[in-house]
């Protein structure tokens, strides 16, 4: 059986878990009083994290004992750590129940995060629809203050660091991790052309580390119980545990915590497989932004990185979409190319025009308007924006369009043929 | 010897005389193709390229945006636009003439046209009378489009698919 | 210098320059539309994507620095491949209404879809429809058009220092506009127009009026402010329709003022003076040319015998030759009274010299660390020499200024003085800075105070390597002036700094060049009157500062000449002769800007009815006096002559009385910037804009 929440959910079945109460009981903040001791110092953090094999949680993968090595701590100026609390992928709803349940844990984080980087100053960016998890997380920070665990010259150690919370507008965009540093700023939520990358030019030109919030939550727990446990609880290049956005056609949908490397298989029965008695159609195995997988493949991987490409799909943020028999793809993918249409930033070209496209033109196929060539538009276009845009927004609405019409394009040709779904008896 | 033989055959036989005859007597039982100008006239293809007209839209907006591309066009520079917003906003021509002396009948302006408010007709029977008549003025071209809009239009409908 | 090879052509660079300015400098062509060399990198339109060895996807060329040894091929597969891509994805929402887009002819969307479109479209669903926004009188706006490529947003944050234009709304319905309902009200809004690629903004008053291959561009340099930018200006069939930038890396860059390109339409003023005119009897009457000069002539001469009696007020935006034609026709006649300095009310420090130029070139303003600008709008009088001045204040000059509250600046200002009184606050600001170099006082300033920001102000211009004082049209206007620049240059020498007396119009400089000599004394003559006066160029009653004076002075006059451009009401009133002269493109000659660079232009549209060039006019009735030496047959010979007298400036060693007890406050007249000659005075979409909507906000 599948040993689950180990790491990050951890508390989460506790009384009032958010508490800071619960959360000293449970042993937190002793990280954070041995690194402010001095009995931790940041390269041996950074060591640590780099043997858990933590990579980013955000859906890049991008291993975080690395990203923060490209951070000088001794370099003069301010420089900043800021956390990405966003997640606004569809399917993604992890992150909420950190902030909501284990809030303390994410702020010993990214304390002890940005004392590794140098950066006194923290930003926890959240999602604008967040309203509860915003409000556990401020007066979290407010207790953790009261603790003396924030603030000035923190327990004696002549460390200062402090947290602030920004609360997003509800854009997608936010969470792409410069237009998330322009959103702090005050601007528009517009990515910036990378290079210069935030470890050079970040938060308001400053030096700038941005983490995904499981990331950071995960922290303490690896310097706790040490990195070779952390990584040893994973596979070989990904360790650790990992955190499951469970949606869709399930009897149990739900965040679920488990090793790296877990069977889909188990998983799924984890969620108490797919509703209604019904057969699994195809899974979104990492935010809509991976590509969709059919039932063969997706249950023949496992949740990690490297068993999820080899499927040919990606792990991502880890939010599994899980869709039964019954499920018309035509209308899943009008959703998704909507959803990637209303949120595109509209800065650049590829993307602001090639959304608008593949969204009517799946919108006019759906409506049984569909036209014979149009299969080929939508492989044209989407192949056209990829690869071709500043920030990943652009690739991300291009890679469903193309994985649902390689995999389910007799459904898309009945809707062109028939004008009517697959279901339909026309 | 053959060849002179044959050659003898050619020039006392009258053989080529009698081709010419041939040629002769066909066209003389033939239907008659002379046409008795201006009686009679010949037919005229829809392309055909004679006096200019500028259109109007079925509700009597004219059609012409003033984008100055027919002027452009011209090889023999017989036209001649001022352009200013209307009222309303749009861009409308102020003068728009075409002085028929210069003009070679090319056609390029109807072809560059891009709402086919130029036009060329079928009509080719026009003469002046007075130094100055030769200029076609904005409303000249206007009313004689208005004249002639049937045949404008089935024109252009007969020639559709080819352009 | 690092070594790239593009298109396998090896091309030099320094190593962090971006590829796409290397490939300009080698004349290998990029398509773009969101770069432009004077604005900062958005890489937005992505269409100037190539190929780098190495890289899996194409990348944009606007911002990839190039590194030694990097192979670019522009022209492989894959670069035209995501070049056509971007290509189709920006023609998919832009409307097929070239043929009634003033921009048609002159688009770049155009140009490079003729490269890199497809000629049929495989987009068939609805296309994006934007509202237009009525953003003034100067830039008309069709929103459906444009491509984002937000290089007038940059603009107006990093050029015009206003952030009047911002993107909104996401994805395709991201709209390029005002935020709220208003219009864009910068000084140099109009460089919009060119900067935007396609006809999303194009010119107001230019509209539908002509299309771009009918016009003929000539070379000229604009009439209006000391800068003396360079222009191009367009005409059709001989008559101008519009003015453009023409780039001049050491005067204007890229950039004009709004009053340097919209101004043209004034040429075409139903104002115009078409005819010469002469009142007989309270009548006006047309008449032809050789007949109005002789009656000038005739109606001269009587006061020839005492020309003290006779005064000619002289346009400071008169080219070069006029001006010297004037002198040497009235030196002739024996007329020494002779201004061209109507906005300046003190003339006693003339005695010393004068020298009003820029002590610098206008590229090394943007070199400055430290400046001190005394009674100076710069932004509205001088928007390009503003405009130097605040690419230094982003680089960290310090900017100071004593001026008349309610001046509204686009820079950072260090230390701000509002005063009504000039000359107190700089001699506070003389004093401390006395104080801080421990040098002695002088008597006059013993009952001078002085507080912090007067220190302030002073320390930064001493502690600053390369700093500057400027007294711009405010302080030359004041009844002090020759006060202020007794003050401002003894700053100067305290703090090290340079000193510029800065010249407000477009031959200031010039004029002053030739009329040093000339004794003058402007406000004395307005207020006692002459008999006779002959005004070249202007008109008295708007454009001397002693308005009403000068409106007096005219009236009262026995004779009155005006060479004018323009007829008015009131100067039918006043005038006896009226002839009409030819400006700006209709002319031909020279102007000194403010860094002393000569700049000839030559005449390229017909002047309007019988108008002719001043400095013909000044030569014919040269001719008619009998005069010696006017038989010039073009502006050449003129300029020849007046480069043989090797006319320089002198910097004068101010002696001026530093009397203070006797300083009142005085309200500062500001001139609006839209009222500073009559070609601004008279166009239409400059009058409708705020700026001209100030009368004098100071009194």
């Amino acid at each position: 059986m599948v040993e689950l929440n180990l790491c990050c959910y951890r508390n989460n079945h506790l009384d009032k878990s958010w508490d800071i109460d619960t959360y000293i009981s449970q042993g937190g903040y002793q990280v954070w009083k041995q690194v402010l001791s001095g009995e931790l110092t940041p390269q041996e953090i950074i060591d640590e994290v780099k043997v858990s094999n933590l990579r980013g949680r955000g859906g890049a993968g991008f291993p975080t004992g690395l990203k923060w090595s490209f951070m000088n701590r001794h370099s003069p100026g301010q420089k900043y750590i800021v956390c990405n609390s966003d997640e606004s992928e569809p399917g993604t709803c992890k992150d909420r129940d950190i902030m909501r349940y284990n809030p303390h844990q994410l702020i010993e984080g990214m304390a002890i995060a940005g004392y590794v980087i140098g950066a006194s100053v923290g930003y926890n960016y959240i999602r604008g629809e967040f309203w509860e998890p915003y409000d556990r997380f401020t007066r979290a920070i407010m207790q953790a203050r009261e603790a003396g665990m924030l603030g000035n010259n923190i327990l004696g150690s002549g460390w200062d660091f402090d947290l602030n919370t920004h609360q997003g507008a509800g854009a997608y965009i936010c969470g792409e991790e410069t237009a998330l540093l322009e959103s702090i700023e005050g601007k528009k939520g517009q990515p910036r052309f990378k290079p210069p990358f935030p470890a050079s030019y970040g938060l308001y030109g400053k030096p700038t580390t941005i983490n995904n919030t499981e990331t950071l939550a995960s922290i303490p727990m690896i310097l706790a119980k040490g990195g070779d446990w952390f990584a040893k609880l994973g596979v070989p290049g990904a360790g650790g545990t990992k955190l499951f956005s469970m949606s869709g056609h399930l009897e149990k949908p739900a965040n679920y915590e488990i090793p790296m490397g877990t069977p889909f298989k188990d998983l799924l029965s984890l969620a108490g497989g797919v509703w209604k008695g019904r057969e699994l159609k195809a899974v979104i195995p990492g935010g809509s932004s991976t590509a969709v997988l059919p039932a063969d493949k997706a249950l023949a991987m496992n949740m990690d990185y490297d068993s999820i490409a080899k499927a040919g799909s990606f792990l991502g943020a880890g939010s599994v979409i899980v869709m039964d028999d019954q499920t018309d793809m035509v209308k899943s993918l009008e959703r998704l190319t909507w959803f990637y249409y209303d949120e595109s930033c509209g800065q650049c070209t590829p993307c602001r025009e090639g959304t608008g496209w593949m969204y009517r033109v799946v919108k006019r196929i759906r409506q049984g308007k569909g036209r014979p060539e149009d299969i080929e538009t939508l492989k044209d276009v989407s192949g056209k924006i990829t690869g071709r845009v500043i920030c990943g927004l652009g690739d991300a609405a291009a890679i469903p369009v193309a994985s649902f019409l390689q995999h389910f394009e007799h459904e898309f040709r009945h809707y062109i043929d028939h004008g009517c779904s697959i279901f339909d008896r026309a | 010897m053959i060849g002179f033989i044959k050659h003898q055959v050619k020039t006392f036989g009258l053989i080529e005389l009698f081709k010419g005859l041939a040629v002769t007597g066909k066209y003389f039982f033939k239907k008659k193709i002379t046409v008795r100008y201006p009686e009679e006239k010949t037919p005229l293809s829809p392309r055909f390229r004679g006096h200019h007209a500028l259109r109007r839209y079925a509700n009597g907006e004219e059609r012409c945006i003033a984008c100055k591309l027919c002027e452009a066009v011209c090889p023999a520079n017989a036209i001649t636009i001022e352009a200013e917003e209307r009222e309303d906003g749009s861009r409308r021509t102020t003068r728009y003439d075409i002085d028929m002396f210069k003009c070679i009948y090319c056609g390029f302006c109807e072809e560059a046209c891009p709402v086919d408010a130029v036009v060329e007709t079928r009509v080719f029977e026009y003469e002046f009378h007075q130094r100055g008549e030769n200029i076609m003025t904005k409303d000249k071209l206007l009313a004689f489009g208005d004249k002639h809009e049937a045949q404008i239009a089935a024109d252009r409908a007969a020639d559709a698919k080819y352009r | 210098m690092v070594k790239v090879e593009i298109n396998g052509q090896v091309v030099e660079a320094r190593e962090g320059d971006m590829l796409i300015d290397v490939a300009d400098s080698a004349s290998i062509s990029i398509p773009r539309f969101c770069y432009h060399k004077k604005l900062s990198i958005a890489a937005n339109c992505r269409m100037c994507l190539v190929d780098v060895e190495g890289a899996w996807k194409a990348v944009p060329a606007c911002a990839t620095p190039v590194t030694d040894g990097m192979k670019v091929n522009t022209r492989s597969p894959k670069a035209i491949a995501a070049q056509k891509a971007v290509m189709e994805f920006l023609l998919i929402n832009h409307p097929l209404d070239c043929p009634i887009c003033d921009q048609g002819g002159e688009c770049e969307l155009q140009d490079v879809a003729m490269d890199y479109g497809d000629d049929v479209s495989q987009y068939s669903e609805a296309k994006r429809i934007v509202g237009d926004r009525n953003v003034g009188s100067l830039i008309q706006t069709d929103m459906t058009r444009c491509i984002h490529c937000t290089r007038c947003v940059r603009f107006g944050q990093e050029i015009a220092g206003l952030k009047e234009l911002g993107a909104t709304g996401r994805s395709e319905w991201m709209e390029i506009g005002t935020y709220i309902e208003k219009s864009i009200d910068s000084e140099l809004s109009g460089n919009m127009i060119d900067l935007c690629p396609v006809g999303a903004l194009t010119n107001k008053p230019f509209r539908y009026k002509a299309r771009s291959w009918e016009l003929k561009a000539h070379p000229t340099v604009a009439p209006h402010d000391s800068i003396g930018s360079n222009i191009f200006v367009h005409t059709r069939n001989g008559e101008v329709m519009r003015v453009v930038p023409r780039e001049n890396e050491a005067i204007n860059e890229t950039w004009i003022a709004d009053r340097d390109r919209f101004s043209c339409e004034a040429l075409h003023s139903a104002d115009r003076l078409t005819q010469p005119k002469v009142k007989a009897e309270g009548h006006w009457s047309s008449m032809d040319w050789s007949l109005a000069l002789q009656v000038t002539v005739e109606k001269l001469k009587p006061y020839l015998a005492n020309p003290e009696q006779i005064a000619i007020l002289l346009s400071p935006n008169s080219t070069l030759e006029e001006v010297y034609l004037v002198k040497k026709l009235a030196n002739a006649l024996g007329i020494n009274n002779i201004e061209h300095r109507l906005r300046q009310q003190d003339f006693s420090a003339d005695q010393y010299g004068i020298n009003q130029t820029l002590a610098m070139r206008l590229a090394d303003v943007e070199a400055l660390d430290s400046v001190l600008v005394i009674g100076g709008h710069l932004r509205k009088d001088l928007p390009l020499l503003n405009n130097r001045l605040r690419k230094a204040q982003l680089n960290g000059c310090e900017v100071n200024v004593v001026n008349p509250s309610g001046l509204d600046y686009n820079l950072g200002i260090e230390h701000q003085v509002d005063t009504l009184s000039l000359v107190s606050e700089l001699a506070s600001i003389l004093k401390a800075a006395n104080e801080l170099v421990d040098q002695d006082n002088q008597v006059e300033l013993a009952a001078v105070t002085f507080n912090a920001t007067h220190t302030a102000i002073a320390n930064s211009l001493i502690k600053g390597k390369k700093s500057a004082l400027m007294l711009g049209l405010i302080a030359q206007a004041d009844v002090h002036y020759s006060k202020i620049l007794q003050l401002a240059s003894q700053l100067a020498q305290t703090t090290g700094s340079s000193f510029s007396d800065l010249p407000a119009f477009s031959n200031t400089v010039g004029a002053n060049l030739i009329l040093a000599s000339n004794s003058a004394d402007l406000t004395n003559w307005l207020a006692n009157g002459k008999k006779v006066f002959i005004n070249v160029g202007i008109e008295p009653e708007f454009d001397c500062l002693l308005a009403d004076q000068a409106l007096r002075a005219m009236q009262q006059a026995e004779l009155v000449i005006n060479l004018t451009a323009f007829d008015s009401v009131s100067q039918q009133n006043y005038a006896d002769i009226m002839l009409p002269i030819a400006i700006f493109a209709e002319n031909a000659g020279t102007l000194v800007n403010i860094q002393q660079d000569w700049q000839s232009f030559k005449l390229f549209a017909s002047a309007k009815g019988e108008a002719k060039p001043a400095w013909k006019v000044l030569r014919v009735l040269g001719n008619m006096f009998d005069l010696e030496g006017f038989d010039y047959t073009n502006t050449a010979e003129v300029l020849a002559e007046i480069k043989a007298l090797n006319l320089s400036i002198k910097q004068p060693d101010y002696q001026c009385n530093l009397d203070l007890s006797v300083i009142t406050p005085t309200p500062s007249s500001l001139v609006p910037c839209y009222s500073v000659d009559g070609m601004v005075r008279r166009s239409p979409a400059l009058q409708a804009t705020p700026d001209a909507q100030l009368t004098n906000p100071l009194n």
